[in-house]
Formats: C-alpha cells, sequence, structure tokens
C-alpha cells in the first residue's frame, strides 16, 4: 500500500457525517469539501471512504431510456419518468426491490406507489439476511444496541462472518477495541472468538478460531447446547470440531460476564440456512440462563435495516410484501423477489439503490434481462446493462439528508455535504414523481372504464 | 367551520355534567359556547356526547413495537383488512400496524394517546412512528429510571443536576414526561440480573429504586412539569409484590407537588400486575385490597389498572429481566433489546385465557382494583396494550365494569376459572360504574393526571376533541346489556377531532395526520448548559453516536403541541 | 352430488390464485357463475375463462356433496382447496405454491408434484400427493408455533426440506426420501418417511414421533439413544421391524420420539 499524504487543500469540513455503505452507519465521518466534492474523508474505513469519494465515478447523471436497437439513449426527466410510470401502471406483477441504499424518506413514498399498484416491496434481506429474520419469527430476538456490547461484553463471537472484510470498523470503533465503561483496557478485556469454515481476516486476529465444516453449522450449533444441558457428546466429531472442543466452548460460554454474537452470510446461505439462526438464537436464548448474551446480525448495507423497520411499522412485515389482492401478505418463497422471477411471474421491476445485476442468482438475472427494468441509482453498473429505464438519483448521506436505521436498530439522520450533481435528482422526489403520475394514469383509466 | 351536536346527553365530568341534556358546540376546532346560524347541525338526539378518548398508557409507537411486529408475522396475519377509499389496509392484531392503530383508537372515538416508553437513543424512531399514525395526538414519555447519569446522581443526591438533564432530555427527545421502569431492575438486567423491592441495590452504580424514585419525583416538581413521575415498580407480576408497590407509592410522598394543573406526585401504572399477595404461583391471592386502600387514602397517587382480557397477546415493556421470566414460564420466542447508558425492553408472547387459573386470576385482580378504587378521578382505564389485551377491548372492559351480573355471569359459566373468586374479592363486589364514572377514567381524568390545559373536556377554549356514541342513557341498562355497550363504544356514532369529523358511524370519514405532545421548560438554560458540559465527556467516550447525531431533529415531529413552563413555578 | 370440471386450456406466467374456488364457496354455483367469475392474478384479475374450459353436472346441498376435477398443468395454480372443509379435489397434473393450506376436510388429491407449502397449516382432511414436494410439506405460518395440527398428508414422492415444520398434530406419510430437518420444531403429530433421509430428522423437536424406514445420512447430538425397540406401537399404530429409538431433541427439553430402521442404519447401532 503506497504512503498517501493527507489531504490539505479543501474548504470546509463538514463534521459528524454517516457513512452509507455498511450496517454499521458510523456517523462520526468528517467530510473534506473543496468545490462541491468532497475530497477526503477522515475516521471512516476503506470502503465507506471510497463510496464517498468516488461518488463521481461511473455516475448516472442523465435519465435514459433503452431503444429499440438495445442501446441507451439520454432522454428529458419528463420523458423518462413519463415512460417508468406508464411501465408500472401496465404491470400485472411488479416488484419494487433494494431501498437499502437510499432514505426513509424515499421508502414512504415507494409504499404509496406500490399499495397503489399492488406491487411487490422487498428489499435485499430477500438475497441476505432475510433467513435472519425468519429465524428471529420462529425463535426470537434478544439483541443489545452497539453500545452495550462496547461498554460490557468480555467475549465476542463472530459466526459466519468477516468483519476484518465487510465491515471493517465493527471491532474498531463498537465491539472489540474500544475502552468500554466496564472494559477499560479495550482489547485485552474481550475474548474473540471467530466460527467460520474460513481461517478470514477475522479469524487470524481472534483468540480463538472454530474451524466447523462447510454447512455443519446446524449440527454444531445443536451439539453445543446439547453439551450446555450437560450431554456426553457421543460422536468424536461433530461437523468436524472434536467433541472436547465443543464441551470446553460451551463452558467457556457459560462463564462469561457478558457475551455478544455476531453473525452474516455464513449462517443464513449455507445448507441450513435459516435455521442455523435459529439454532443459534436458540442457544442464545440457553445461554442467558446462566449469564448473559446478546446478537445482533450483521447487516451489510447502511439502511437495509431501516426498510425492515420502514415496512414493519407500516405493514407489519418486514420485506417480501405482496399488496396485490389489495392487503399485506407475506409468505416466503410466494412473495419475494428470486422466487418471483424465477418463476418469471414478475413482468415489470423497479430497482432503486441496489444492484441485482451484480448480485442476483443467474436465473434471476435472465429474467430481469427479459422484462422491462426501471432503475433509480447513482451507478452504473451491471443492473444498468440490463435496465430499460435509467433515473438518476442522488447519494443519501452526502448529498442528500435522510434517515437510516444501523444494524442495531438506531436511527441515524445522515447530513447532507454538497449538492448533487444538477441534471440529477434526489430519490424522494423521483419516487413522488413516479407515484403521482401512476395515480395519474390509473385516474384515467377509471375514468375511461366506467364511461 | 361551525358545527352544533344537538341534543346528545353529555358526560362532562370536568364540569360536572352528569348526563344532561345539552347541545355542544364548535367551531374552527375549538369549543365555543355559541355559534351562528349557519352552523351545521348534527343531529345526536339522546346519543351520548362525551370528550373523546384520551389513553394514558400504551405501546404504540416506537422499536419495541417493530420489534414486535417484526418477530410476529402470525399476529400481523391476524388483522389484515383490505384497503378502502379512505383508509390503508391494517395488520395485527395484538400489534397493529402504525396506521391500524390510528384508525382503531378513532373508530373508539379516542383522540389522544400516550406512548408509554421512548428510548432516548432511538426516540426518532419513537417519532417516526408517531408520524405514520394517523388521526390521533401522541405523547411520548422518555425513559430515565436506569439512565447511568440519572443513576449516579441519584447516588451522589444530585437532584437539580437530574433536573438539568432531564430539562435538556426532554427538548432532545421530544418527550413530555418522565417514565421510570423497574428502576435499577433494567440496568441489573444489563448483567442479566434484576433487583427486587425498591430497596437492592444495582451492581456497580450501588444506588436503589427508592433514591431513583425520589430523585426523579424532586426534579419533576422543581422543574414543574405537566404530569407527575410516570412509574412502573419493580417485581412487575411477581406473587407477593403489592409490598413493592405500596412501598413505591409511599416512598416520595413527603416531596411536595409544584404544579397546579395536576393532583398527583406519582403516577402508578398497569396496577394489576403489581397486586399480587401470596409468595408463589401456588398460594398467590390478590394484593388490590391493600393497593387500593393506599390509592384511597392517599391523594398524591393515581393509576392506571392494565386490565386482563383474556386473548393471545404480545408483552412488551421496558422491564427487560420480568420479560425473560415470562419466556421461561411458558416457553414461548423471546425478544429483548438492551439500549446503551439508557435503559432495556424484553418482548414475549402471551395467552391469557380463561381457562387458566392465573390469567383468571389477573382478570379479577384488575377488576377488583376498578371497584376498590372509590374516586374515579384516581383511576383509568388502560390494558398496558398490548401487555394484559389490545386497546380494542377497552369497550369490553367498558361493559364489564358496568355490569355486575356480567361480571358474575363469567365466574359462573367458567368463562373464568375458579381462582378469579377464590383468589380474589372479586365476587363479593357488586359496585358498577355509571356512564359519568367512565367518561372520568377514560377522559377526564387522564387529561388531569397529564395536565392537559386543551383537552379532556368541553370547555369553551378546549380543542374540539369530541365522542358520541349511539346509546341512550335514559332507556339502555348497561348491567342488563354489556354486548350493546361493548358495540356503541367500540363504534363511535361520531368521533371529533380538532372539530373535524373523522369517524361516522363507526366508519373512518377522514384521516388526518397525527401530533405529537412534548414539554419545553424554560428558565432553566444556565443548569442546563453546566449539565450538558458533565455529560459530555461520558458521551462522547461511552456512547456510538456522536451527540450531534443524537438529538430529534424538528422534521420528525412536523405537528408539535408544545406545552411550555416555567421551572419551578 | 355437483362435479366441477376445470380443463386446462392456456397456462398462465403469472400464478392464478384458487382460495375463492373451493367447495365451501362454489358448491351452489352453476356454470353461468363459474363463467362470470373473474380469478386473481396478480394484481389484476382475468375471467376464469381465459384460462380453463368448465363443465358443471349435477347439484349440492353443501360443499360435501362437491367434486372438482382439475385436469392440466396447474402448476400455476395457487392455493387449490384453501381453507376447504369438505368435498372432494382431484388435480390430473401438478399443483402449485398452497395446496390443501388450511384444510378443515374433505379430500384433495394431486396426481403430479405439489410445490412448497403443501397441506400448510392442516386442521383435517386428507391430502395426497402422487408425486413430489417441496419445501415446508405440513408446515406452519412463519412464526407461529403452533403448526399443521390434523388430517393426513399421503406423499407418494420425494419430500423436500423442512417436512412438518411445526408440527401440532395429525399424520405425514411419506413414501420416498426427505430432505433435510423434518420435523424440526414438532411438538405433537406422526411422521412416516420409507425413503432415505438426508440430514437432521427431529431438530429441535419437543414432543411427537418420527419413525424412518430407509438410511439416515447424519444425526444430531440432541437426539439420546434410549432402546432397541421390536414391532414397535406408536400412537396406536403397529409397525413391525426392529428399530433404533432415541428421545429428544435435548437441547429444548424435548421429549420427542425418533425411530430409526435398524437393519438399514446398522453403523448408528
Amino acid at each position: 500500500m503506497a504512503y498517501e499524504p493527507p489531504v490539505t487543500d479543501y474548504d470546509e469540513i463538514v463534521e459528524n457525517c454517516t457513512c452509507a455503505f455498511c450496517g454499521c452507519n458510523c456517523d462520526d465521518l468528517d467530510f473534506l469539501v473543496k468545490d462541491g466534492h468532497v475530497v477526503g474523508v477522515r475516521h471512516a474505513c476503506r470502503l465507506g471512504a471510497s463510496k464517498v469519494m468516488e461518488d463521481m465515478d461511473q455516475r448516472l447523471l442523465v435519465p435514459m431510456i433503452r431503444d429499440e436497437n438495445g442501446d441507451l439513449q439520454e432522454v428529458d426527466w419528463e420523458t423518462a419518468l413519463d415512460k417508468a410510470a406508464e411501465l408500472i401502471a401496465g404491470a400485472v406483477r411488479p416488484i419494487f426491490y433494494g431501498w437499502s441504499e437510499t432514505s426513509i424518506e424515499t421508502m414512504k413514498h415507494g409504499i404509496r406507489l406500490g399499495e397503489l399498484v399492488g406491487a411487490v416491496l422487498d428489499n435485499q434481506a430477500t438475497i441476505c439476511h432475510g433467513p435472519s429474520l425468519q429465524a428471529v419469527q420462529n425463535a426470537g430476538y434478544p439483541v443489545a444496541t452497539l453500545g452495550e456490547v462496547k461498554n460490557r461484553a468480555d467475549m465476542i463471537v463472530y459466526s459466519g462472518s468477516n468483519p476484518m472484510n465487510s465491515h471493517p470498523r465493527h471491532m474498531a470503533r463498537y465491539s472489540t477495541f474500544p475502552r468500554g465503561w466496564f472494559r477499560q483496557r479495550g482489547r485485552f478485556d474481550r475474548t474473540v472468538i471467530t466460527m467460520d469454515p474460513k481461517y478470514s481476516d477475522t479469524a487470524k486476529m481472534s483468540d480463538i478460531w472454530v474451524g466447523f465444516e462447510q454447512n455443519g453449522d446446524y449440527g454444531f450449533y445443536n451439539a453445543i447446547r446439547a453439551a450446555l444441558k450437560g450431554k456426553e457428546i457421543d460422536q468424536d466429531f461433530v461437523s468436524g470440531i472434536p467433541k472436547e472442543d465443543i464441551m470446553e466452548l460451551a463452558e467457556s460460554m457459560k462463564n462469561v460476564q457478558f457475551g455478544a454474537l455476531y453473525f452474516g452470510l455464513g449462517l443464513t446461505h449455507t445448507l441450513s440456512k435459516q435455521r442455523n439462526i435459529d439454532m443459534a438464537i436458540e442457544m442464545l436464548v440457553d445461554l442467558n440462563e446462566y449469564t448473559k448474551w446478546v446478537l445482533t446480525p450483521m447487516r451489510g448495507h447502511f439502511n437495509v435495516n431501516g426498510f425492515n423497520i420502514f415496512m414493519a411499522y407500516e405493514m407489519g412485515f418486514p420485506y417480501g410484501v405482496d399488496f396485490c389482492r389489495g392487503y399485506q401478505r407475506y409468505m416466503n418463497g410466494e412473495t419475494n423477489t428470486i422466487d418471483l422471477l424465477t418463476r418469471e411471474e414478475c413482468d415489470v421491476f423497479m430497482v432503486i439503490a441496489a444492484d441485482p445485476g451484480a448480485h442476483y442468482p443467474g436465473g434471476a438475472v435472465k429474467r430481469l434481462a427479459e422484462i422491462p427494468v426501471i432503475q433509480v441509482d447513482i451507478h452504473w453498473g451491471p443492473s444498468t446493462e440490463i435496465a430499460d429505464v435509467v433515473l438518476p438519483g442522488s447519494f443519501i448521506g452526502v448529498e442528500c439528508a435522510g434517515t437510516s436505521y444501523r444494524m442495531d436498530g438506531v436511527p441515524i439522520y445522515m447530513k447532507k455535504a454538497i449538492d448533487k450533481p444538477e441534471t440529477c435528482r434526489d430519490d424522494e422526489w423521483i419516487i413522488r414523481e413516479l407515484h403521482e403520475r401512476v395515480q395519474k394514469i390509473k385516474a384515467e383509466e377509471a375514468a375511461t372504464a366506467s364511461k | 367551520m361551525e358545527y352544533i351536536l344537538k341534543n346528545g346527553i353529555v358526560y362532562d365530568p370536568a364540569n360536572n355534567i352528569a348526563g344532561e341534556k345539552k347541545d355542544v358546540m364548535f367551531k374552527d376546532g375549538k369549543i365555543v359556547e355559541n355559534v351562528s346560524s349557519d352552523a351545521k347541525v348534527l343531529d345526536v338526539a339522546d346519543k351520548i356526547v362525551m370528550p373523546a378518548g384520551i389513553d394514558p398508557h400504551a405501546h404504540v409507537a416506537g422499536p419495541k413495537l417493530v420489534v414486535g411486529r417484526l418477530y410476529r408475522p402470525e399476529d400481523s396475519r391476524k388483522g389484515v383488512t383490505s384497503k378502502t377509499d379512505v383508509c390503508r389496509s391494517e395488520s395485527g392484531f395484538s400489534i397493529p400496524s402504525c396506521p391500524a392503530t390510528g384508525y382503531r383508537y378513532s373508530r373508539m372515538g379516542y383522540g389522544t394517546v400516550t406512548e408509554a416508553a421512548m428510548p432516548p437513543l432511538e426516540a426518532k424512531h419513537t417519532h417516526e412512528e408517531i408520524m405514520a399514525i394517523p388521526n390521533l395526538d401522541i405523547t411520548p414519555l422518555p425513559l430515565f429510571g436506569n439512565n447511568w447519569f440519572v443513576l449516579q446522581w441519584a447516588k451522589e443526591g444530585k437532584i437539580d443536576e437530574i433536573a438539568a438533564f432531564i430539562s435538556s432530555w426532554l427538548k432532545i427527545t421530544k418527550g413530555y414526561g418522565i417514565k421510570i421502569v423497574n428502576p435499577c431492575g433494567t440496568e441489573a438486567w444489563g448483567w442479566g440480573g434484576n433487583v427486587h423491592g425498591i430497596d437492592d441495590p444495582v451492581p456497580y452504580f450501588d444506588v436503589t429504586g427508592r433514591e431513583v424514585l425520589r430523585a426523579l419525583a424532586q426534579a419533576n416538581e422543581i422543574l414543574g412539569l405537566p404530569h407527575s413521575i410516570h412509574v412502573h415498580p419493580n417485581d412487575l407480576g411477581h406473587p407477593g409484590n403489592f409490598p413493592t408497590t405500596v412501598n413505591t407509592l409511599d416512598c416520595i410522598k413527603d416531596i411536595e407537588k409544584k404544579s397546579s394543573v395536576r393532583d398527583q406526585t406519582i403516577h402508578l401504572t398497569h396496577a394489576q400486575f403489581h397486586s399480587y399477595a401470596g409468595t408463589s404461583w401456588r398460594d398467590v391471592e390478590s394484593g388490590a385490597g391493600e393497593v387500593a386502600d393506599y390509592i384511597n387514602k392517599n391523594k398524591h397517587v393515581t393509576c392506571d389498572i392494565g386490565q386482563v382480557t383474556l386473548d393471545e397477546t404480545t408483552t412488551m415493556t421496558a422491564d427487560g429481566p420480568m420479560e425473560f421470566d415470562l419466556h421461561q414460564l411458558n416457553g414461548l420466542k423471546w425478544a429483548n433489546k438492551d439500549i446503551e447508558l439508557e435503559t432495556g425492553s424484553g418482548i414475549v408472547p402471551f395467552i391469557y385465557s380463561g381457562k387458566a387459573p392465573v390469567s383468571s386470576f389477573q382478570w379479577a385482580v384488575g377488576l377488583e382494583l376498578f371497584l376498590k378504587i372509590n374516586d374515579p378521578w384516581q383511576v383509568c382505564l388502560t390494558t398496558d396494550h398490548p401487555n394484559a389485551g389490545p386497546f380494542i377491548r377497552y369497550p369490553r372492559i367498558i361493559s364489564w365494569l358496568m355490569s355486575a351480573e356480567r361480571r358474575q355471569e363469567m365466574m359462573d359459566n367458567n368463562e373464568v376459572r375458579v381462582w378469579s373468586y377464590k383468589r380474589t374479592s372479586l365476587g363479593t363486589l357488586d359496585r358498577e360504574y355509571d356512564f359519568n364514572e367512565i367518561a372520568t377514567i377514560t377522559r377526564a381524568a387522564p387529561a388531569r393526571i397529564y395536565g392537559y390545559q386543551d383537552r379532556g373536556e368541553l370547555t369553551p377554549g378546549f380543542n374540539a376533541d369530541i365522542a358520541v356514541y349511539d346509546l341512550n342513557p335514559d332507556t339502555i341498562d348497561p348491567s342488563k346489556e354489556p354486548a350493546a355497550i361493548e358495540k356503541a363504544f367500540g363504534n363511535a356514532m361520531y368521533t371529533i377531532k380538532d372539530g373535524q369529523i373523522l369517524v361516522k358511524d363507526g366508519e373512518i370519514v377522514k384521516i388526518v395526520p397525527s401530533r405529537t405532545l412534548w414539554t419545553n421548560v424554560q428558565g432553566f438554560e444556565e443548569q442546563e448548559k453546566a449539565v450538558m458540559e458533565e455529560v459530555m465527556p461520558t458521551f462522547t467516550r461511552y456512547y456510538t453516536v456522536k451527540f450531534e447525531n443524537y438529538k430529534v431533529h424538528d422534521h420528525f415531529a412536523p405537528n408539535p403541541l408544545v406545552t411550555t413552563v416555567q421551572a419551578g413555578k | 352430488m355437483k362435479t366441477i370440471i376445470l380443463t386446462l386450456k392456456k397456462k398462465s406466467q403469472i400464478a392464478l390464485e384458487f382460495d375463492e374456488l373451493i367447495p365451501d364457496k362454489v358448491f351452489n354455483w352453476d356454470k353461468a357463475v363459474f363463467e362470470n367469475y373473474q380469478v386473481p392474478v396478480g394484481n389484476r384479475r382475468f375471467p376464469l375463462t381465459d384460462y380453463f374450459d368448465i363443465e358443471v353436472e349435477g347439484s349440492a346441498e353443501g360443499p360435501e356433496e362437491v367434486k372438482m376435477i382439475l385436469d392440466g398443468d396447474f402448476g400455476r395454480v395457487k392455493y387449490i382447496g384453501c381453507k376447504m372443509s369438505a368435498g372432494e379435489i382431484i388435480v390430473n397434473g401438478d399443483a402449485d405454491l398452497h395446496c390443501g393450506a388450511e384444510m378443515e376436510g374433505g379430500k384433495i388429491t394431486v396426481n403430479g408434484n405439489a410445490e412448497s407449502y403443501a397441506g400448510r397449516e392442516m386442521r383435517g382432511g386428507e391430502l395426497e400427493i402422487k408425486g413430489n414436494t417441496r419445501e415446508f410439506c405440513g408446515c406452519s405460518y412463519i412464526g407461529d408455533w403452533r403448526g399443521m395440527s390434523g388430517g393426513k398428508i399421503i406423499l407418494h414422492g420425494n419430500a423436500g426440506k423442512q417436512l412438518g415444520e411445526c408440527l401440532s398434530g395429525g399424520e405425514i406419510y411419506v413414501k420416498g426420501d426427505c430432505d433435510i430437518l423434518a420435523g424440526i420444531h414438532m411438538n405433537k403429530g406422526f411422521i412416516q418417511i420409507d425413503g432415505d433421509v438426508t440430514r437432521w430428522p427431529g431438530g429441535q423437536m419437543k414432543n411427537g414421533n418420527i419413525l424412518i424406514n430407509g438410511k439416515l445420512g447424519m444425526l444430531l447430538e440432541g437426539l439420546v439413544f434410549d432402546e432397541i425397540v421390536i414391532n414397535p406401537e406408536i400412537d396406536g399404530k403397529s409397525f413391525s421391524g426392529k428399530y433404533i429409538k432415541y428421545t429428544g431433541d435435548i437441547a429444548v427439553n424435548g421429549k420427542g420420539g425418533l425411530y430409526l430402521n435398524a437393519e438399514k442404519n446398522r453403523e448408528y447401532l
């Protein structure tokens, strides 16, 4: 890594900005601004800093519509919005997906549009921590804010999660390194355990690495629970871990003062999916009979939790909410985006603040390529390659203020530090415009029908 | 716009009107004495007219609600309705969605609801939900009873610092008053423990519930807040807890009230859960007699009951350890949320069944309290929604209070088990509430308890918040027609809020945005500045957000109703 | 007796929802009513006749006198028989999601495969699937700890993951193989699997019984060896053969029973 000298040429510092990358929502960022651009970022990790600093990299600046030859042509806002509204109003099984990198204020308009046309509203949880939410729905949700862990925890367990790569400041600002009220020696007052088939970067700096077998999560946690209940483990190895290690682990987890479990896609996406987390949650509840344990899923986007919270308070369900029958329904496997795409039911797809082109399984992307796709985003990406209408939005937390919810549910209002490019619009404005235009189309249809 | 409600039978306890045939007039959102001949006439001849309902304690907006909804899709599914031309689709039975919450209260003729527990760090979330609830004015109470700053100052006896802190924090969080839940217990839960009784010191901070209660009560009076401290005592739900309750009420008795807009210095919430005698669930008996007796003899106390409705519901409180105990009792899925430096919470589904002895007992204890507390101005009707049952059951509870026959029938028919009368004195109580008393415990008393100066009465100048019910008090005998009472109170003939007709014949006809009630203390600026200097170093080191991002920005409460008080007056 | 025959003439890519076309709701419909009916498809409704030819014969006083024959590939028709309390439905083809969900009585026969959620939250009646089914057969609604509580599911083919999740009563018979986590969270009822099971049956089970006649790939530590039984009797049913009996899942203080055919699973002896 080459040495880069500190940035000294800036006009002003906007303090206490919030990072728009992962679910840590670090709100202590200082943006160094010059000529209306952020030229330096203090306190962010490389992921957050790069997102802010590279805000103009492959930036979408002008609305576009794909023509008959398959090329994206620049158009004005009126044309693009009208085209998008027309597509949405005419759809029989529309999906509005994404939302995790835009603001709650934008979602408020999105849900109204979804209710109006009878769409499915879904977010990245459907490909990410959806299984965690499903597990929570069966097994419970014993969580705590990040500060509780910072101040009290003497054992941190990362399972199926590699924060050194995915949430770089998680250990630095929140869980492990900071000096907490009751843990004044920071790292030295805590034991860090990584449970992960991979010897990840996080495992490398943990005190203990438990490398159980791939797909062995459910069996492994079940064995720990059996050990907690006092059973002598029968098999010599469970999921590749020697039985003595399992019993020792169970014992040490019982004997801490305050333990915290953070988990990620290693649990949500291997064989037993939501049952891995189900089992882990129940294990944690067992542990609470002896001592204090909490957990939190490592949410990957700064507002993925925000969408789930927003949908829950508006409509009672966290994601995959289907309005097609005039009321909300939530049924995993039926009202989720991937299933609707692989079953080729979705006929119009709007993606906002997400990149399905990059993140979806191949079968789903294939369907996206076949149907009209409306993209509201700030950067060109694989989704732009399959989009038919492109609406350039603004960067929440940098160019536009907005409310977000951290991985532990703490709400943070993200500041605006610079102006957005003139040709772009706020996400909130875009969705509100679409809503109004679709309302107009529907009203016209109703008037025609009643004649 | 002018209106006249003609020929209704009016119950307005604050103005000593108890079933008088008279007209009620309102103009431009306020009650007035006269209107012109242009006024629109609403014929409510021989129908009951009361101020709109005021709920002094419910959990309707905030992080706990979302955790509940998120982890109970099976509850959300239960209350789903289709969207209409006026209303969005609803969801939820014990934990309604925000739109559903607004619609359902509105249909019952309610206009004001307290959100009883707002954690300061997540106050913005509470305010977001308030924005999503239509048709109500909502009063959030921030939690202070386990706050690290408060615990430390209480230990050191630094009451003035606490007062300045509260004054600042009410502005920062846009909160109305001081809420205390299991003082010291929820902090002990940060380590998996609890406290018992008000003299059990919490680990590390080494301060007791008594000290915290006294400190906060004094701070409340120094600031002259419109509401008193609002207390969920230690030992909730444990057999033998009534002495803790009485001690809680008694330990602040000597503290002088410094507000003229209310009568009490302590409000005891969901008293039913805190009125048990005995030593275990085997020998548990009602302690309602002792608690009611204390309340009858002590005017510095008011309460709301937390009546069990015999439904499958969801418990959710800031009493984290109690919720874990409940989970161990019934084995149902448990959720928990501890909040750094401030508080905690827990959630567990619960089935109160008339077939279960304990539920039957709890049902009876609540009714006993209603019937044994003599002065309706000291009692409010609540279910601690959703803890003892969903708020849509308030009309049912009214029907029970007005009919001794119905209560007896439930005990005779095995709708409730024998513990309802064997372990309590409910079987001996035949008092029946009349409409005036109902109006008191659901409107006038909550308004006075909160120090509201603009609602709860049909006084000229007050908000035109009015409910009309399709009941003729001269011809109906509530003791014989509980079903009709329940139906009428559940489907208001008119719900009027700020002079706008929101409900007609039980159907929502208009949606208006909600408003947020909070208290702005003036005259304490120097002290607030000094206390912030003391707070900041700790805040910066031990919270995980920056102070600048901590506050509730003005746009989170776009329709505020601010009560300004002069500290010390 | 009323017989209603729907013959598929056009398969919709967007699934149709048949929750309003159950014996309880249509027993007094004549052909004209069916031909006027608009079936929910996505956020619209379209004429039923766009997709099916309809024949109606006879009459019925109630749902128990109704027989519905669904001819063709119903792989894009969801909610067949959902919440029905009586009557008979025969699907001569595949069925889509939620076939027989929340059934209270009557009988459904699927002469093809069924999608996920077949028999979800069933309370009574009989659901017979000649082909395979996918995940969550006979399960609960997510979040509810009370699942299928009565009735009988007979699966001739293979079952997918999480068969009988949260089972609270009733019986499930699988003649083919079964994937992971059969009977997870179950607290009552009976599951019999004649084929092979991949992993971890009875995870987090509190009570109820699972009987496996085929080979089991992986067993959970939470299921503790109890005894060897010969010709066991379970829930009033007799089985012949030698079985290894486990109880558990002790992780949840469970007292359920898991019976493994000893012949096929010698390595567990």
